[in-house]
């Protein structure tokens, strides 16, 4: 058995293909001999049982059921698949090359807006970001004030909508700014100007919801009376979930007035809002505490945001909301693709400055899938959740940490991408010309 | 009355104007006058009480306090008068031209050395009106506008300007036309490139005149060139160089140039000269007398806005001509950058305050610019045989107190504020009817205003109207008077007044009132402030330096692990001593020698070499000079910012050198700067003396890009052509270079070869003594640039970004060149469609000296996690994973003989981490340079707490000030940069930073 993983390994190494995406789980498959990190359980020096894609066992010891394909793991590592919960993956190809951007739409008020339907099942960022273990990403429009709806995807599919693990997970919105931008060539508006520009953007958020909250009234009316008629409007019509607090709002804003100013909004007109970003949360921590606001840590790695803060205040952040009991979690940043597989590093940063580390691990899988509302299906292993992990040879915190094999809901991951594509040619061009032995 | 002054004046203009036809009869009214009774402050230190000033025919004749008034001199009672020598406005700008379009014009137009203020100056009256009303009798005039701007002027400033001198100074301004302008230079960067080339060309066309005018024949006739001409004539008459300057950098800046050239300088100074006064030029400073607006900081998060550095130079900025005055300079003053002209008097008396003596500011006013003018024996000085420019003053000028009466300029008066016929400010006794009351009369810069004061009561005066002698007033007090409002008018004379009430009713009666006292109850006078308290760090702002970084002889670190990224390899529990700055020992039980050593518990610790980062923007105030394709005139050295917070932060990621690069808009860029990240040292400290120079090259997308002005070249197969061009007139110049060197009769009689700066940089790359390193993606430019290398006969020191080199490894480690690669970015445009994060791993497989380089200030902070990819990627060694940030950009720099490795005799440059120094979950804890500890998270604890109380006194001390009305200073934003790094970051916008 232990031949038949080697097998496994080696040929995603040596043989990488285009990607084919999984078919569907047809046998159970038990990973023995190894570390399971279930994320709300502990750590199991043990075996983890899934079959049609779901986890049905873990244990330390489990008998391998009819059919089941066995692979020991030799004292590997498995984890819940991490979840980027902020991300542009599928969005972008090359984000200077404009004409692949798909993230951002015209306009300031683009509600109804959907990211999954633009979502690039083939985009050769996806499979380099799962080999690093990001299984799941909330995929997010940028454009504008309101900027669209984000949509949670699984990082295999033959189409988005294969691809498609929940839509609508939220809608987006960029806080404008609260600040005076400082004078310059660049950006010469005068401090009253940009006061007056915020005061209109504030003004138009309030007259979005009250419009919204009118729709829906509207819509609710079951008499058909010539008053009550009205033409539809995709915008407000996208907007009915949100204002009736069916579905969060997620609210982009780092600086302290911007979140100070977001959390009155949201109690204004009754909505549900998750805080994104939240550079400035730590500054905050009784309001954001006192109303529940979950917060998506952006950026650990970040810059400090003024020049006189702590040179690790970005680092240091998450876990200051950690111990202040805020719900949070980890993401890179919302304008990440390509960057996205470097998720880890940013709740291993946190780690290194003061966030316990099995908090770090739950910022990037389980308090990820609590924020965005799918835990009960990802985001630690426990039977009857998704088979959705990975298989590592150590801590996948660590930099220098490899994934070995990825499942998506017990679909097993093809794990080439094109940087091991390129990588194995050019052995081999090194290999013809001597320089390589091996 | 103002009318029939401006009458009298414009008669004085035309007697005084010494040219010309009479228009009609020739008028001769003696111009002889004597002011008498005066407080005369003849000079700085030295007054006159009682004093008399005789003047005639626009020349004072004589001072003192016993002096013959002459029998046709007007006298004039000047008692509780105070006199001063005319003020000398020591800046003022005059607009200046767009372009010269002569046929001797410079081939570029920033260059204007030959344009004259005196030619340029067009005042209107209200401009002269406002500088009189201040004191200025005289200005120096500057022309604005280009790099070398022109000549300055002293002019008099009567109706009609009189010029004195025509030819003061040269003026030079770091100028740039910004990025996306049409001409060069975009930036600083390139504007110091360019005033240095000025001054080269100016000798050179100099001695080319000289060889022309002795051999006309045989030699080809060169453009005249007007302001070389200026420029030149300038510098041999030893005429200053002033340079106007934005901050302390500038003045540095300037002084580089000067001492470069030889140049006689002034600077135009800034109002940050405060924070380095101890290194600036002894040279004349002309320094504007503005302080910065206050922070609005009532808003707690408003004031997260600004930065410690805004803050404290809020508080200590009015100190800094005290300073300056205190610590030796000579420091003229100017209120040219005043919005308001009229906070000049009230920022000297608060400069007073400060601790600016009288007699200095006097000085700054008179005597310091009118011998630095060249103008000591006629200006500056209430004496015989002086211009006769008086100020005159109800009060000493520098108490805030002063209102200017009149100025005298050329012996003629110009009235500003004369007294009335009559002061009726005072309490007067004031009898109505039956009543007597008090009447209060206060007189404000605002106007008359007044109160009728009763035994317990007091009614305001409305509608106060005074004209010379004259009031109208009105009182609404039904009880004191009649129902309704009664009106009052009367005419004063210096004891009594009288006049008439008009009541409610129609009816009216008289009035009177005798004085009781000129004394009116003052009203509350605002506190006298004081210096700063404020202790200076540098750089200026958080995280500064208090002191210097203290310099242990002797460091023994013990039980460490040592990374030595030298042949040893790691090392467990090993010992490092370290002596002088110097490691001299790497051993298992070093015993500590006699004498204080510095210990270090190693105990648990990994100790690595100070990361070394071969691509970094880090503490470059401008970036890119991309307008023209090659600029390899310009030099990062030149822009070094040592208050960039960058370095700071890169230090406690255990960063401690950085190859400062020119931008990639250009195929050939500037020249780089290598530096050791010694925080809080000046730029010139921070540069690596011992690192060869550099230059930076450009290939593919960010060179190749079209641009609004149009540049060649558009295409890869351009950008090769440029430079191959480049190269080949590069050979031609070093050709007629070394054929003129050689011959001494050419040297005496042909037209010498113009030095270049550009060529003489790109000589410098073919004869091996400039690195090259070239921004690169693509196999195929990589390809390219190593075939022009080896056509021209050199090797290109490294590859930067290099992310398609792992397909053409071999040819690079054939070539010789290194390769300074990112990690693992890819995908942000199209020619990094192909990196990979086995770049690293590969090209060091092929024999190639890889490092991985940040080109970002963020990843420049912990680039022991990018070496740590490499072990992700393709599976490198670990201890040749961190050679990638230690050792080999060591080799890459040619630095590796002093840094890079932890190896006897090498500078004690390390970091020391709580662990793994390649684990996402260490810290670096300590960073170490030369010996000396620049960061350590202990120390940054204690930044953190100065710098929190600091900020929290200053907000408390702005909250406490009154509130003045002024502008609000305006944040400096979200990085907090000093400096508005507009070319940078632009650049980075539209280049990209790569």
């Amino acid at each position: 058995m232990k031949q038949l993983m080697a097998a496994i390994l080696l040929s995603t190494f040596l043989f990488p293909n285009n990607q084919i995406p999984a078919a569907p789980q047809k046998h159970p498959i038990l990973l023995k001999n190894g570390f399971i990190h279930t994320v709300s359980n502990g750590v199991v020096n043990g075996s983890i049982l899934f079959d049609k894609g779901k986890i049905t066992h873990i244990g330390e010891f489990i008998s391998p059921p009819d059919g089941a394909e066995v692979i020991d793991l030799d004292g590997k590592h498995v984890y819940p698949g991490f979840i980027a919960a902020v991300s542009r993956m599928g969005l972008v190809e090359i984000s200077a090359v404009d004409v692949t951007n798909d993230h951002s739409e015209r306009g300031d008020f683009n509600p109804n807006v959907r990211a999954n339907v633009a979502y690039n099942p083939d985009s050769e960022i996806i499979p380099t970001t799962r080999s690093n273990g990001v299984l799941i990403a909330n995929i997010v429009p940028a454009s504008g004030l309101v900027s669209g709806q984000a949509s949670i995807m699984m990082m295999d599919g033959w189409t988005w909508e294969n691809a498609t693990f929940a839509h609508p997970s939220g809608l987006h919105i960029n806080w404008p700014q609260m600040g005076i931008r400082a004078g310059g060539r660049r950006f010469s508006m005068s401090a009253e100007k940009q006061n007056e520009r915020r005061q209109k953007a504030l003004e138009k958020l309030d007259e979005i919801m009250k419009q919204s909250h009118a729709y829906a009234r509207l819509r609710q009316t079951n008499t058909r009376t010539a008053e009550d008629y009205h033409k539809e409007d995709l915008r407000l019509e996208s907007m009915i979930p949100y204002v009736q607090g069916n579905l969060p709002i997620y609210i982009h804003a780092n600086e302290v007035r911007q979140i100070e100013a977001a959390v009155h909004w949201a109690n204004r007109h009754d909505v549900k809002i998750v805080l994104v970003g939240g550079k400035d949360a730590w500054r905050t921590i009784d309001l954001l505490k006192k109303n529940k606001i979950p917060v998506i840590y952006e950026g650990v790695t970040a810059l400090p945001s003024r020049r006189y803060e702590d040179y690790d205040q970005a680092y240091k952040g998450a876990a200051l909301l950690y111990e202040a009991g805020i719900q949070f979690c980890i993401a890179s940043s919302s304008g990440d693709a390509s960057r996205v597989r470097n998720l880890p590093n940013h709740a291993a940063m946190a780690a290194a400055y003061g966030l316990p580390k099995d908090e770090a691990l739950r910022s990037i899988t389980l308090s990820a899938a609590e924020i965005l509302g799918i835990d009960p299906q990802v985001g630690s292993l426990e039977s009857g959740k998704d088979a959705t992990l990975f298989i590592a040879n150590g801590d996948p915190l660590e930099i220098r940490t490899n994934v070995l094999q990825a499942y998506i809901q017990g679909r097993k991951i093809d794990m080439g991408d094109r940087h091991k594509m390129l990588y194995h040619k050019y052995q081999e061009k090194y290999r013809q010309l001597g320089i390589l032995k091996e | 009355m103002k009318k029939l002054t401006i009458i009298f004046l414009w008669i004085f203009s035309l007697i005084s104007a010494q040219v010309g036809p009479a228009k009609e009869l020739h008028r001769n009214p003696p111009r002889a006058w004597a002011l008498t009774n005066a407080t005369i402050h003849a000079s700085p230190g030295k007054t006159i009480v009682n004093g008399t000033v005789v003047m005639r025919n626009g020349m004072i004749t004589s001072v003192g306090s016993d002096v013959k008034i002459p029998k046709q001199a007007t006298i004039r009672d000047m008692e509780g008068k105070h006199i001063y020598a005319g003020f000398i406005e020591s800046w003022l700008d005059v607009n200046t031209i767009k372009k010269d379009t002569s046929l001797q014009a410079h081939w570029n137009s920033n260059m204007r050395a030959y344009l004259k203020a005196a030619d340029l100056f067009h005042p209107k009256d209200k401009e002269l009106r406002d500088l009189r009303a201040l004191g200025f009798t005289t200005a120096h005039i500057t022309p604005k506008g280009g790099i070398f701007q022109g000549q300055s002027a002293l002019v008099q400033l009567g109706k009609t300007p009189k010029v004195l001198s025509e030819n003061i100074a040269q003026v030079i301004e770091f100028a740039s036309s910004g990025w996306g302008s049409r001409e060069y230079p975009t930036s600083l960067l390139g504007v110091i490139a360019f005033i240095r080339q000025g001054f080269y060309d100016a000798t050179w066309y100099e001695k080319t005149g000289n060889i022309l005018a002795k051999y006309p024949d045989g030699n080809e006739p060169i453009q005249k060139d007007r302001s070389l001409e200026a420029l030149s004539s300038g510098k041999g008459k030893k005429q200053p160089f002033v340079f106007r300057t934005n901050n302390e950098l500038y003045i540095d800046r300037s002084e580089n140039i000067a001492d470069e050239f030889d140049l006689t300088f002034w600077i135009r100074g800034n109002g940050y000269e405060y924070r380095r006064i101890d290194q600036m030029p002894a040279s004349f400073m002309i320094v504007p007398l503005n302080f910065p607006g206050k922070p609005e900081v009532a808003d707690p998060y408003q004031a997260l806005q600004y930065t410690t550095e805004q803050l404290k130079h809020w508080d200590m900025a009015p100190d800094n001509v005290a300073k300056l005055v205190a610590a030796g300079f000579q420091v003229a003053l100017t209120g040219s950058d005043l919005k308001n002209k009229k906070d000049f008097q009230k920022n000297l008396s608060r400069s007073i305050n400060r601790g600016l003596n009288e007699s200095d500011a006097l000085a700054a006013l008179t005597t310091n610019p009118a011998r630095e003018f060249g103008q000591s024996k006629r200006l500056g000085k209430v004496a015989p045989g002086y211009i006769a420019n008086l100020v005159i003053a109800d009060n000493n000028y520098f108490s805030g107190e002063s209102t200017v009466n009149a100025v005298w300029i050329d012996g003629n008066e110009y009235e500003i504020e004369p007294d009335p016929f009559v002061s009726i400010a005072g309490t007067w006794s004031l009898k109505e009817r039956n009543n007597v009351w008090s009447l209060v009369l206060n007189k404000s810069a605002k106007g008359f205003s007044g109160e009728i004061k009763t035994e317990n009561k007091s009614i305001k005066l409305n509608h106060v109207k005074v004209e010379q002698d004259r009031i109208a007033f009105s009182v609404k007090a039904d009880t004191l008077l009649q129902k309704g409002v009664t009106r009052f008018q009367g005419t004063f004379t210096e004891k009594k007044a009288m006049g008439q009430s008009f009541y409610a009713d129609g009816t009216s009666d008289n009035w009177s009132a005798v004085l009781e006292t000129k004394k009116t109850p003052k009203k509350k006078k605002q506190k006298k402030e004081d210096p700063s308290n404020l202790d200076l760090v540098f750089p200026e702002g958080a995280y500064g330096l208090d002191e210097d970084v203290p310099n242990p002889k002797t460091i023994l670190i013990n039980d460490a692990t040592v990374w030595t990224s030298g042949p040893k390899g790691i090392l467990k529990e090993y010992d490092i001593l370290i002596q002088d700055g110097k490691i001299k020992k790497i051993a298992r039980n070093i015993t500590l020698p006699r004498g204080n050593a510095l210990v270090i518990d190693g105990a648990g610790k990994h100790v690595t070499p100070g990361l070394i980062d071969a691509h970094s923007h880090m503490a470059g105030e401008s970036i890119n000079e991309g307008f023209q394709n090659v600029t390899a005139e310009v030099r990062m050295r030149d822009v070094i910012d040592p208050n960039d917070v960058a370095l700071y932060r890169g230090l406690a990621g255990g960063l401690t050198t950085i190859n400062l690069l020119h931008g990639s808009a250009n195929p050939i860029g500037g020249q780089n700067v290598v530096m050791k990240i010694r925080w809080g040292s000046f730029s010139d400290e921070l540069i690596f003396k011992e690192a060869p120079q550099g230059i930076k090259f450009a290939l593919g997308e960010n060179v190749k890009r079209e641009r609004p002005y149009g540049r060649y070249p558009e295409s890869r197969m351009g950008v090769e052509q440029v430079i191959r061009d480049a190269f080949s007139s590069a050979s031609d110049y070093k050709q007629s270079m070394d054929t003129h060197n050689k011959d001494v009769r050419l040297q005496r009689s042909a037209i010498p070869p113009r030095r270049d700066l550009e060529l003489d940089a790109l000589v410098e790359i073919m004869e091996g003594k400039r690195l090259v390193h070239s921004h690169s993606y693509r196999q195929d430019e990589i390809l390219m640039l190593t075939r022009i290398a080896e056509d021209f006969g050199f090797t290109i020191g490294t590859f930067q970004h290099v992310l398609e080199g792992y397909k053409v490894a071999e040819r690079l480690a054939e070539h010789g060149a290194g390769a300074s690669t990112f990690s693992d970015w890819w995908a942000y445009k199209y020619e990094v469609v192909d990196a990979i994060p086995y770049n690293g791993t590969l090209m060091t497989n092929a024999g190639v000296t890889v490092s991985f380089n940040s080109d970002s200030d963020e990843l420049a902070r912990r680039m022991n996690l990018e070496a740590a990819k490499a072990v992700k990627y393709g599976g490198l060694d670990e201890a040749e994973a961190l050679k990638l940030v230690t050792i080999n950009p060591a080799k890459q720099l040619r630095i590796d003989k002093h840094v890079g490795s932890l190896e006897i005799g090498k500078d004690a440059d390390f970091v020391i981490w709580s662990g793994h120094p390649l684990s996402t979950y260490s810290v670096c804890e300590q960073t170490w340079l030369d010996g000396k500890q620049y960061f350590s998270l202990e120390q940054d604890q204690y930044y953190r707490q100065r710098d929190a109380k600091v900020r929290n006194s200053i907000i408390q001390k702005i909250l406490a000030s009154p509130e003045d009305g002024e502008k609000a200073m305006r944040p400096k934003g979200r990085r907090g940069n000093r400096f508005d790094s507009c070319d940078a970051l632009e650049a980075y916008l539209m280049e990209g930073e790569e």
